[in-house]
């Protein structure tokens, strides 16, 4: 589904010299894979992300998705973003009905897409509010909802749940993968917690520091659905835990 | 609600305080009435004045130099402003120009204008228009180049092209600064179409202080400024208000 | 390539739109071909007739001189008043609804009323200038100290520096950028405020001068004089940001809307 060769990327900086973000990364991701991107803060893994869906051009290499060249965004590549990126001036139900209009969806069908989908990441009810009178959980639950109205194929999350409490994080990481279970769409996950990307995905990339460079590639085996509760107890868990925090720690930042 | 009363009642006691001392010093004799008159005196003739049709005439021709000039000045800052934000070369083309024009006070382009548009309404609006059109500008480019990247992104995912994405995302988000833009905007156009009547004109409320000027009757010189200034205000307020009801559900403060 | 390089040296840019107006000019006189537009080329070769002419080069430097007068006035008296406006609540609460109502009235209007009062000399023109500086002076100072962040004053009291030294050491600098930024509304203000009020008083100054050469339908000299006076805004306005930045070099920058009008 997504081939990423030999990609690249080098910033320059605003005293003119060029700093190397991302060094020859090469990832294939088969459809329906829930893959997590894992590494310390400035190790590029966002910017991979980002030339996946198009918004940041790479210095070389290519990014293939189903096949074709990726040139820019589309709606088969949907993100969801770490600081949420809601439309202020839109309530819920405008910001979810955004990508149904834009596809092209006609208003009754679209709105009644809206109701189905606020249903199923527990919003039912804040149809009418606006991003501003949400909390942080609900309003990522908000951008997930839009990401998902347009139906792409693939999902770009870009350390959605950082910016929220421990708590409202573990709740949301089930609800996506209750979400995730139903379509099984292709997802690369952005992260830097252990944890989260073991619990989270079939497979982890883990990168190194700056610049980015491949450091691993680590297939989870655990079976799904999985169970916080019961995992944490699980000794593959443990261990698959304790062999990639060796791995990143390998590296003085 | 008494809250609010409160807050009107504290912002109005100075100026009620300012008011009442002026029509005192007047009264006492302190002042001569013939170089400034008393308060209650410009009101009496400008509430007389309201009432008449030639006054109201010199009103409208004031408001709508005004309103010409600030929709010009709208429809172009806006326009320039948002297409500087989006594109680079058309960023690059503005903005010097733009600093090269900012420091330059408008007022004297007016001779120019006159010679171009003649000694009427066109010249007036002109002049408003060169006025009010830089803070809407500052304004709208400044509102657009804060807007978040990933608002742009997450649009361009959906299927939104760059294009559309102007419109689309750019104006909305920009749309507090630019409605602040827009405030200073109106205040300057007060400001530069009540001068520019002063400087040449045949009607219109600066005209009439100048009438006034030329007859000796001070209190019908203080009446235009008044009127003005209250006129002024009013827009400002109307301004405030419907600047809150459109941006109801934004997360801005401003 | 060596182009885009030339064009992101400082300087070029605004030098280059300058020559782009220029052009336009040209362009627009050719093809309107009235009377009123003079072409550019030909105001150009008029520019040394107005700059080296004794007579209205003494009557830009009187103009100057006062706008000079009125600024300097206002800068020890309106400053102060916005600083302490900033640290009163109760001085705030007086002075600001005051300078909120005067706020819309055009400063250079009241010079026919100013010179019913003190007469047509230069201190009616000094002090609509000076007033027309005041209320942005005022209105960013008082935004300056009340910016001041409060754990600094509270620092400095701890160390036990006395209220004085406090003024002088924290509140100052803390709200120097943004009396500069009034400052540099300010000098714009004075120009705006200049021009006008000779254009309505027409005793004396560039703003007489402009009408003058209308009057006598000196078409070339008039679209000269506003070179010379768009090149004053202009030169001011770019010394005023050099000051500016060497003495604020620690704070942000910011782009403002630069407020116009009389």
């Amino acid at each position: 589904m997504i081939e990423i060769e030999r990609l690249s990327k080098t910033f320059r900086t605003e005293t003119g010299a060029d700093h190397a973000a991302l060094l020859d990364i090469s990832l294939s991701v088969p459809q329906g894979q829930f893959v997590s991107i894992l590494g310390p803060s400035g190790c590029g893994k966002s910017t991979l992300l980002y030339i996946v869906g198009g918004f940041v051009r790479a210095s070389s290499g290519q990014v293939r998705v189903a096949g074709r060249e990726v040139t820019g965004p589309g709606p088969d590549r949907g993100p969801v973003f770490q600081e949420f990126a809601l439309f202020p001036w839109k309530s819920v139900t405008g910001n979810v009905i955004y990508g149904l209009l834009e596809q092209g969806v006609p208003r009754g069908e679209a709105e009644r897409r809206v109701a189905k989908l606020l249903e199923a990441v527990h919003l039912k009810g804040y149809e009418n509010f606006y991003p501003k009178e949400l909390s942080g959980g609900m309003k990522q639950r908000v951008a997930i909802a839009r990401t998902l109205a347009y139906d792409p194929a693939i999902l770009l999350m870009d350390e959605p749940f950082g910016a929220l409490d421990a708590h409202t994080r573990t709740l949301l990481q089930n609800e996506l993968l209750s979400i995730w279970e139903r379509d099984r769409k292709t997802v690369l996950f952005v992260t830097h917690s252990v944890e989260e990307a073991i619990f989270l995905s079939d497979r982890v990339f883990v990168m190194t520091a700056s610049p980015g460079r491949q450091k691993a590639v680590i297939d989870i085996e655990l079976p799904r659905p999985r169970v916080r509760s019961e995992l944490l107890l699980d000794r593959r868990y443990q261990e698959t835990v304790v062999e990639i925090e060796r791995l990143m720690e390998n590296r003085v930042e | 609600m008494r809250a609010a009363l409160k807050l009107a009642l504290v912002h109005a006691y100075p100026v009620a305080l300012l008011l009442a001392v002026w029509e005192a010093c007047v009264d006492a004799g302190l002042v001569r009435k013939i170089l400034l008159p008393a308060p209650s005196a410009v009101f009496a003739r400008l509430a007389e004045l309201l009432q008449t049709a030639t006054f109201l005439e010199h009103v409208a021709q004031t408001l709508e130099r005004l309103f010409a000039g600030l929709a010009i000045a709208t429809a172009l800052g806006v326009a320039l402003g948002l297409a500087a934000a989006a594109s680079r070369p058309a960023g690059r083309m503005i903005q010097p120009l733009v600093r090269v024009l900012a420091p330059i006070p408008k007022i004297a382009l007016y001779p120019a204008l006159i010679l171009i548009l003649g000694f009427d309404h066109a010249s007036k609006i002109a002049l408003v228009a060169a006025d009010a059109v830089f803070p809407i500008l500052f304004a709208t480019l400044h509102g657009a180049r804060m807007v978040e990247p990933k608002l742009l992104w997450s649009a361009r995912a959906a299927g939104t092209s760059p294009r559309a994405c102007v419109f689309k995302i750019l104006l909305p988000a920009a749309l507090p600064s630019i409605l602040t833009g827009f405030r200073i905007a109106l205040v300057i156009s007060c400001v530069v179409v009540f001068l520019a009547e002063m400087v040449s004109s045949t009607d219109g409320l600066g005209h009439l202080l100048i009438r006034a000027a030329r007859a000796f009757r001070t209190v019908d010189m203080f009446v235009p400024l008044v009127t003005i200034s209250l006129l002024g205000l009013a827009l400002n307020a109307l301004v405030a208000a419907g600047r809150r009801r459109l941006l109801a559900g934004y997360g801005e403060s401003r | 390539m060596r182009l885009r390089g030339l064009l992101s040296l400082p300087g070029v840019p605004p030098l280059v739109s300058l020559l782009a107006l220029l052009a336009l000019w040209q362009l627009a006189a050719a093809v309107l071909g009235i009377e009123g537009l003079p072409s550019a080329s030909s105001v150009l070769a008029s520019l040394p007739g107005v700059l080296f002419d004794l007579e209205s080069l003494a009557e830009i430097g009187a103009s100057l001189e006062r706008m000079a007068l009125g600024f300097a006035i206002a800068v020890a008296t309106a400053i102060p008043l916005g600083l302490v406006m900033g640290r009163s609540r109760a001085v705030a609460g007086f002075f600001g609804p005051l300078l909120t109502l005067i706020y819309p009235v055009p400063k250079a209007a009241l010079m026919p009323i100013i010179m019913l009062w003190f007469g047509v000399g230069d201190f009616s023109k000094v002090l609509v200038i000076f007033l027309g500086v005041s209320l942005p002076l005022v209105y960013h100072s008082q935004a300056g100290a009340r910016a001041v962040d409060e754990k600094l004053v509270w620092s400095a009291m701890a160390m036990g520096m006395p209220a004085r030294r406090r003024v002088f050491s924290i509140i100052l600098p803390s709200a120097l950028p943004e009396v500069m930024l009034g400052c540099r509304v300010g000098i714009a203000m004075a120009l705006i405020v200049m021009v006008s009020s000779e254009m309505i008083a027409r005793q004396s100054g560039v703003g007489n001068l402009l009408f003058n050469s209308l009057d006598m339908a000196q078409y070339r000299t008039v679209y000269a004089t506003i070179l010379v006076i768009g090149a004053i805004g202009f030169a001011l306005d770019a010394l005023f940001e050099r000051v500016r930045r060497r003495l604020t070099f620690w704070a942000e920058a910011r782009e403002d809307a630069v407020a116009g009008g009389g």
